[in-house]
């Protein structure tokens, strides 16, 4: 075997002008595929964990219905007693109990529909870091602040400032009327638009006042150690916690996100077919020259007694080769790029930027460093060197001794 | 003379040349389609946007665009409409108050925004009317107001045909009121998005809420025969109507104009790679080609062919084979792209996500005929640059040692 190998090596080298070509041409294929799947994965990663880290949380637990009756009826009572058992699940690193619903907000003649977020000033900061993203006036000062955070757009659109009252109207829990009159605390900017045109931040205590729901909550988002470990943890808070509470994990939550994430993956994996498939062409018709203008040498040598099988191994050895190297050159070239732009994303800018934010997504180009798109562009690449070597092996065992001798 | 013989020269090796040219009828027809597709979702995005939801062009109060509130108005509105109309590639016209309030039901809220619109008249502009999956389009007759609203807010309010839905909102006179309306149709665009931020009610009916006048409007919306038109004849209706702000849709809605210009790059850059990956097999070829008929030119030389010709046997060589392949890869592209804009391609199975962003799930493949020029340009522009090599290598030969070759 170890003979095989280092005569299929040597023979590669014979024409060294060609091999180059068709390796770099491999090379570059790699090169383009690493970058595209680099650059779709990093944004499909931060989009999810934004998702996650912003919305749902990895796991949430609810009261039951409440997903797809999203009221402030169906609210669960947040005991210490259950907090605690949610809490000290395996891989459970954080529970953010949130009291969400909506509200009437006014000021002066502007009125506008807004979402409210009751939540505990520390746990949402730890999460959220929702501190850092406060742009005028301050974070709550304590868990019993009255104030309230908006958004800037809501905040232009209704024309409050720092230190100005926004009145709520809502509807509090069963049938209660809501209403209320609090500071506005800050002001904050987050990147995604339809957070900063509609919500209302404010304590888990104003919150359970303003809806008459005291010690109430609509949900628990759970945040996770490991976040390979989701299944597990999710099983076991469903043994704990039985039928009487609803608990999903973020996939099942955010399935527009995750079928726009599909449906743009299935575009790229296309454009990836098509650039493999031109370059196995490039590929095919190396091996075919190789073995057309080697045919006297595979002739003479079947005459002195090589068994065909065995130059079939040695031709299938000398495409696995060019395929490999090119990937491993192709690997090479593109890690420096990727590592230099997955530690320092790339800002989008102008119109592009809009764009993304209309979308709701940060407009930022970040790439993934994952060894698993590496491993699959080099499956790929073997997958069609041994389809390529069909033809050869076909070839091989079926050309004429007698003709080839001749020529 | 020289052509034949390229041509001729070509199918010395059939299997060899036959390889090149299908890799670049395939890589060519791939690359066309990819691109077909991402045009036809974006289109479809953009004429869905303007069909559905902005119109060609919208006139506003200057104030209004920057504090969408109620009371900023356009005053004499039907004459202006009558004015509007009867300029040239107008096809329609109509007025409509906007507002952000809050619908809820017993339980459940959201902020939306509400449009109130002259249905005879919307339904020359929008196609929305087209769009109701149950009940009508203020057809139903009911006691109280009728309002129309998206399914996603009817699944998010969880309200039915027939359930009542309170409105809420300032009036120009600072008065907190709350209306009832009630839900006689439900419409679906390719926009969730949109589905759950737009309701609809009768103009009068909104204006008597929010006390305004019934000759006043916060927003004329207008439909132009073409959407290409629509810039130069909002910059007309400009110099009419010098103290209103008109925006055409690539004003209203900027991300459609990055979308449209992203797509129309993004097509070009895909062709790019894969002809660049398609050099290398083009290359190897010829090279082979050259190291092959060592000999036979070197006695082409010997016999007094001179440099140009070699070089142009050569060029044309390449070319034609680049060529061949462009050509056979831009008829079935035309075929297929032909064929797939009649019948469409349906990707129901991601309808929630493509919506979810604005896109619709059944997608009609569409390519431009300029872009099909461009393919041909840059493919000749490909063979060339792969000719560079091997005909070096061919000009380079020493005729009298290419004689003696093998």
């Amino acid at each position: 075997m170890k003979r095989y190998l280092k005569i299929a090596w040597r023979n590669l080298w014979r024409n060294k002008r060609r091999t180059t070509i068709t390796v770099a041409s491999v090379s570059f294929a790699i090169f383009m595929a690493l970058l595209m799947r680099s650059m779709q994965y990093g944004s499909y990663n931060m989009m999810e964990r934004e998702a996650i880290k912003n919305s749902t949380g990895f796991i949430q637990v609810h009261a039951p219905g409440y997903w797809d009756d999203k009221n402030i009826d169906n609210t669960f009572e947040n005991t210490s007693q259950l907090f605690d058992e949610v809490d000290k699940t395996d891989n459970v690193s954080m529970v953010i109990p949130r009291l969400e619903s909506f509200a009437l907000a006014s000021h002066y003649d502007m009125t506008k529909g807004v979402g409210i977020v009751g939540t505990i000033p520390e746990v949402e900061q730890s999460i959220t870091k929702i501190k850092s993203k406060v742009i005028e006036g301050e974070f709550f000062q304590s868990p019993e602040d009255r104030g309230v955070l908006l958004g800037d757009d809501l905040a232009k659109y209704l024309d409050l400032n720092v230190g100005d009252t926004v009145t709520l109207i809502s509807q509090g829990f069963r049938g209660n009327t809501a209403a209320s009159i609090n500071v506005v605390r800050g002001i904050f900017h987050f990147p995604a638009p339809d957070m900063n045109k509609q919500l209302i931040y404010m304590t888990l205590n104003e919150a359970q006042y303003f809806y008459a729901a005291p010690s109430r909550a609509t949900s628990y988002s759970i945040m996770l150690h490991n976040p390979d470990k989701q299944n597990e943890t999710f099983e076991q808070l469903r043994s704990k916690l039985g039928d009487n509470y609803e608990i999903m994990n973020w996939d099942e939550m955010l399935i527009a996100l995750k079928q726009q994430i599909q449906s743009d993956n299935i575009g790229g994996v296309f454009m990836l077919a098509i650039l493999y498939i031109v370059v196995a062409f490039g590929i095919f018709g190396t091996i075919l020259m190789m073995t057309h203008e080697r045919r006297r040498e595979f002739s003479v040598m079947i005459a002195t007694g090589m068994q065909r099988y065995k130059l079939a191994t040695i031709v299938f050895f000398e495409t696995l080769y060019m395929g490999l190297i090119g990937v491993i050159s192709g690997s090479i070239i593109s890690l420096p790029i990727v590592y230099y732009f997955y530690k320092n994303p790339i800002p989008l800018k102008g119109e592009m930027a809009n764009a993304m934010e209309e979308f709701n997504v940060q407009p930022i180009m970040p790439f993934a460093l994952e060894g698993s798109i590496y491993l699959n562009q080099a499956i790929v690449v073997v997958i069609l060197v041994v389809l390529i070597s069909i033809y050869p092996l076909i070839n091989i065992n079926r050309f004429s001794l007698i003709s080839g001798l001749k020529s | 003379m020289l052509i034949t013989l390229s041509w001729r020269n070509i199918w010395r090796n059939k299997v060899r040349s036959l390889v090149v040219i299908l890799a670049i009828a395939v890589g060519l027809t791939g690359g066309i389609f990819i691109a077909g597709m991402m045009n036809g979702m974006v289109a479809k995005q953009t004429s869905n946007a303007i069909n559905n939801e902005i119109s060609d062009i919208q006139i506003h109060q200057p104030k209004y665009l920057e504090n969408s509130n109620p009371k900023y108005l356009i005053s004499d509105v039907d004459q202006k409409i009558k004015k509007i109309k009867a300029t040239p590639s107008v096809t329609a016209g109509c007025p409509r108050t906007k507002a952000l309030v809050m619908a809820r039901t017993a339980s459940k809220g959201a902020g939306v925004t509400i449009m109130g619109i002259n249905p005879e008249m919307e339904k020359k502009v929008t196609a929305i009317h087209n769009l109701i999956i149950k009940g009508t389009y203020f057809e139903t007759s009911t006691r109280s107001q009728p309002i129309v609203i998206g399914e996603k807010l009817a699944s998010k309010l969880n309200v039915d045909l027939g359930k009542k839905i309170i409105i809420s909102f300032t009036t120009l006179d600072l008065e907190q009121i709350a209306a009832a309306y009630r839900v006689v149709g439900i419409y679906k665009t390719n926009d969730t998005r949109f589905d759950e931020m737009h309701v609809f009610v009768l103009r009068e009916h909104l204006n008597k809420g929010l006390g305004i006048n019934g000759n006043m409007a916060n927003e004329i919306a207008i439909r132009t025969t073409t959407q290409e038109i629509a810039p130069q004849i909002a910059k007309d209706l400009a110099e009419v109507f010098p103290d209103l702000s008109v925006q055409s849709w690539r004003e209203i809605k900027p991300s459609l104009i990055v979308m449209l210009t992203m797509m129309d790059q993004f097509s070009i850059w895909l062709i790019v790679i894969i002809l660049f990956a398609l050099i290398f097999g083009i290359i190897n070829t010829m090279l082979m080609v050259i190291m092959e008929r060592k000999k036979e030119l070197g006695m082409l030389m010997s016999v007094g062919m001179n440099k140009t010709r070699v070089f142009k046997m050569i060029l044309f060589e390449t070319s034609m084979l680049a060529l061949v392949g462009a050509g056979i890869g831009l008829l079935s592209s035309i075929g297929l792209i032909g064929w797939l804009s009649h019948v469409g391609i349906n990707l129901g199975f991601w309808a929630e996500g493509l919506e979810a962003v604005g896109y619709s799930a059944f997608v009609y493949p569409y390519v431009s005929g300029g872009y099909y020029l461009n393919i041909t340009i840059l493919t000749l522009f490909t063979a060339i640059i792969a000719s560079i090599w091997p005909t070096r290598k061919a000009l380079k030969l020493n005729p009298a040692e290419a004689v003696r070759a093998e």
